[in-house]
């Protein structure tokens, strides 16, 4: 197959006409709150009786025109998407490079049929406005565009989740595991040709044995939901958002009938009460939230190792998610346990993997291989995952020492006391009452409770080719980086660091957090670790006598 | 490659990467930090002045003068000499810092891009940076304060090397 740059046959696709129907409206439900405003001032003799109708006819005209100069075209080589009207923009990025290809669904994407498609190619990713997302396309076309994209060497093609369009899709054999394999051919490519591989790979694909469920969603792993807190996030928002309309629509929302007696006869309750009712009121609000949350988003998680050894993650009740990350893109994995979690026993797994930043907002969920769970679920989906012994995943780790701890310590108490300091200092000026900063004190056992924490938690271990850390007490994390995905290290000692022989060893990486740290390290067994993990590239910058 | 050189005597275990930056940076890093400095200085006379504040407040301003003046004298000698880069054909060894010391490590083989900033200041005293960055947004390898003529060979050595190495550098 030739390569040539531009490859004029290869046709420009366009998205889903049926995106015609879905960006208004969700533009309008995103507009809804401002609309909901002029409805109000209008009904208050204001002029702004035509604002609403001028929005929506902005929205309209504005989703056809990003229909008609969105156009995308994969060739043997590379992925072209092609937008803007004025200033037309060209993305390409070569096929090799494309790590991930996530689909998702709104409910009003479900009941048309449409997928969005975001491709992940590691690098373009870190720029707004310049993501492989195509927003949207057809279902059957979205899963052939996956295929596509991830084949290599074969493919699977699994049945689809949420109902796919049987008209497009004409299948070509059972597996074994009673998975359709199917021959795709988009309606939309029309004839064979275009997209030349994607057929054989379907054929070899066949022969593939079926796929494995690695995890499932237990609904007895509910009970966790309360404990991510999610919900006090969400209450955030709506207690913001009621304050906001509150005060641009003039409306006393403590002055409607019902929330009005519900806040006399709450007054009249003692003060002691009123916390305590407040407090309780308010974790069961969390409670139920969160919970809602994660049935929500979780629902049908199913996380499945595809006969070509990539990772499908499916979710979601009323939004589905499924994401597909290739198995040469997955570097490590990493379980995470907040505070709350780790005190139930539960814990989550990422994946830490090329493509997929964590953390990066609509990115976020993409790389998440298990949702809050029990540990022992969490250890062994790490495990599996990465093909080690689950004894990486829980075994000891080696401390970093006594030097370690006492800085542990340090940095606790010197930062308590200098709130504290801070506290009396602003008691005495403003001449407040002395319990405020004598309460402050509690701080002081807080903190070297965190410190002891930490330090339990701190440790690291090179064994079977993986590096793990552990790190973090509010939130502990114990990542597990395969030493092929470390591109480079970073050695960092403060002045400090530098008087007790300690040394922060950072493995920088393209995959996950980019960086994965062991700090405070003796300065010997970070070089040590250093050079068993990477031994060509850290040996020749050692000393003399230190080699090995 | 046999280990040699002299032992770094920041960290025993690594030796000390072989190449100093130009001497000229310490005159660049000294200008910046006491221009740096002045400015501090400058808004504090306003504010005192303008805002009328007590003669107390005089001192303060003494005393950031004084820190200012210290840290243009010491840290650019300090940096100059914890500034230091190698290249061999497989990595790009680098230490930096000077309160805080670090060493980077970069393979060749995982360097994606190449390129050299000058700011106005080292375009005044000849000087510029090469920056190498890496698939990982952990941070590019910075080397700065060389001479001009050194960041130019450095920029097409490490041109021709990284060109020569096929994959996508994760």
């Amino acid at each position: 197959m030739s390569g040539s740059a531009s490859e004029p046959d290869v046709v420009w696709l366009r998205l889903s006409p049926r995106s015609l129907i879905v960006r208004p409206t969700m533009d309008l439900l995103r507009l809804l709150p401002f609309l909901l405003g002029l409805l109000y001032l209008r009904s208050r003799g204001g002029s702004a009786n035509y604002w609403g109708v001028g929005f929506a006819l902005l929205a309209v005209v504005a989703s056809i025109v990003r229909w008609l100069t969105t156009r995308y075209r994969i060739t043997d080589e590379r992925v072209y998407v092609r937008r803007g009207l004025l200033s037309q923009k060209v993305l390409s990025v070569s096929r090799d490079r494309v790590r991930t290809v996530d689909l998702s669904a709104h409910v009003l994407y479900r009941m048309l049929g449409l997928r969005r498609v975001s491709i992940g190619t590691g690098r373009n990713d870190r720029r707004d406005g310049e993501s492989f997302r195509l927003d949207a396309l057809t279902l059957a076309d979205a899963e052939a565009l996956r295929a596509l994209l991830l084949a290599a060497p074969v493919v699977r093609f699994a049945t689809s989740t949420a109902g796919g369009e049987p008209a497009a899709v004409d299948a070509a054999g059972i597996g074994p595991a009673g998975v359709r394999h199917a021959r795709v051919r988009p309606a939309q490519l029309g004839p064979a040709g275009v997209w030349p591989e994607a057929s054989a790979h379907f054929d070899a694909a066949a022969a593939v044995a079926g796929d494995t469920e690695i995890a499932r969603l237990h609904p007895a792993w509910i009970r966790f939901a309360p404990l991510t807190l999610t919900g006090m996030v969400i209450i955030g928002v709506i207690f913001g958002f009621i304050v906001q309309f509150n005060d641009a629509a003039h409306i006393d929302v403590a002055a409607i009938g019902p929330v009005h007696s519900l806040g006399v006869e709450y007054a009249g309750v003692p003060l002691g009460l009123r916390i305590l009712g407040g407090v309780l009121a308010v974790v069961f609000c969390i409670a139920v939230i969160s919970t809602a949350g994660y049935v929500a988003v979780f629902w049908n998680f199913r996380l499945v190792r595809l006969g070509d050894g990539s990772l499908r993650q499916t979710r979601g009740l009323l939004s589905t998610r499924s994401t597909t990350i290739d198995a040469r893109r997955l570097r490590g994995v990493e379980i995470s346990e907040p505070l709350l979690l780790r005190a139930a026993g539960g814990a989550r797994c990422i994946a830490i993997t090329t493509g997929l930043r964590v953390g990066r907002g609509a990115e976020r969920g993409g790389s998440l291989l298990l949702p809050p769970a029990p540990r022992s679920v969490a250890r062994r989906v790490a495990a599996d995952v990465m093909g080690i012994t689950e004894q990486l995943c829980t075994g000891a780790l080696v401390q970093h020492g006594p030097r370690a701890r006492r800085r542990r310590y340090l940095r606790a108490l010197a930062s308590s006391a200098l709130i504290i300091g801070v506290v009396a200092l602003v008691c005495w000026a403003a001449s407040g009452p002395a319990w405020i900063w004598l309460g402050s004190l509690v701080l002081l056992p807080l903190g070297a409770a965190l410190a002891a924490d930490r330090y339990r938690n701190l440790g690291h271990r090179l064994t079977e080719g993986r590096l793990v850390t552990c790190t973090g007490s509010l939130v502990r994390r114990r990542s597990i980086l395969a030493t092929e995905g470390i591109i480079g290290w970073r050695l960092h000692q403060s002045w400090f660091q530098r008087r007790q022989g300690l040394v922060t060893l950072t493995a920088t990486s393209a995959a996950g957090r980019q960086h994965y740290a062991a700090r405070d390290m003796p300065a010997a067994e970070a070089l040590a670790v250093a050079t068993a993990a990477t031994g060509q590239l850290v040996r020749p910058f050692l000393a003399a006598g230190q080699d090995g | 490659m046999t280990p040699d050189g002299t032992a770094d005597r920041l960290l025993p275990g690594l030796r000390t990467p072989s190449n100093q930056v130009s001497r000229r940076a310490v005159t660049y890093w000294t200008a910046r930090a006491a221009l740096n400095g002045l400015v501090v200085v400058a808004v504090e006379v306003v504010v005192v002045i303008a805002g009328g504040l007590a003669p107390g407040w005089w001192i303060a301003v003494a005393l950031s003068a004084i820190i200012g003046a210290v840290h243009a004298a010491i840290m650019p000698h300090w940096r100059y000499r914890v500034h230091r880069w190698e290249v061999t054909d497989q990595a790009l060894y680098t230490r930096s810092g000077w309160f805080s010391v670090q060493w980077r490590i970069a393979p060749i083989s995982r360097i994606q891009t190449i390129d050299s900033h000058r700011s106005l200041g080292e375009r005044i005293f000849g000087l510029a940076n090469v920056t190498a960055s890496t698939a990982s947004a952990a941070g590019p390898v910075h080397i700065r304060g060389l001479d001009l003529s050194t960041a130019d060979r450095l920029l097409d050595e490490l041109a021709i090397a990284t060109g020569q190495i096929p994959g996508d550098a994760t």
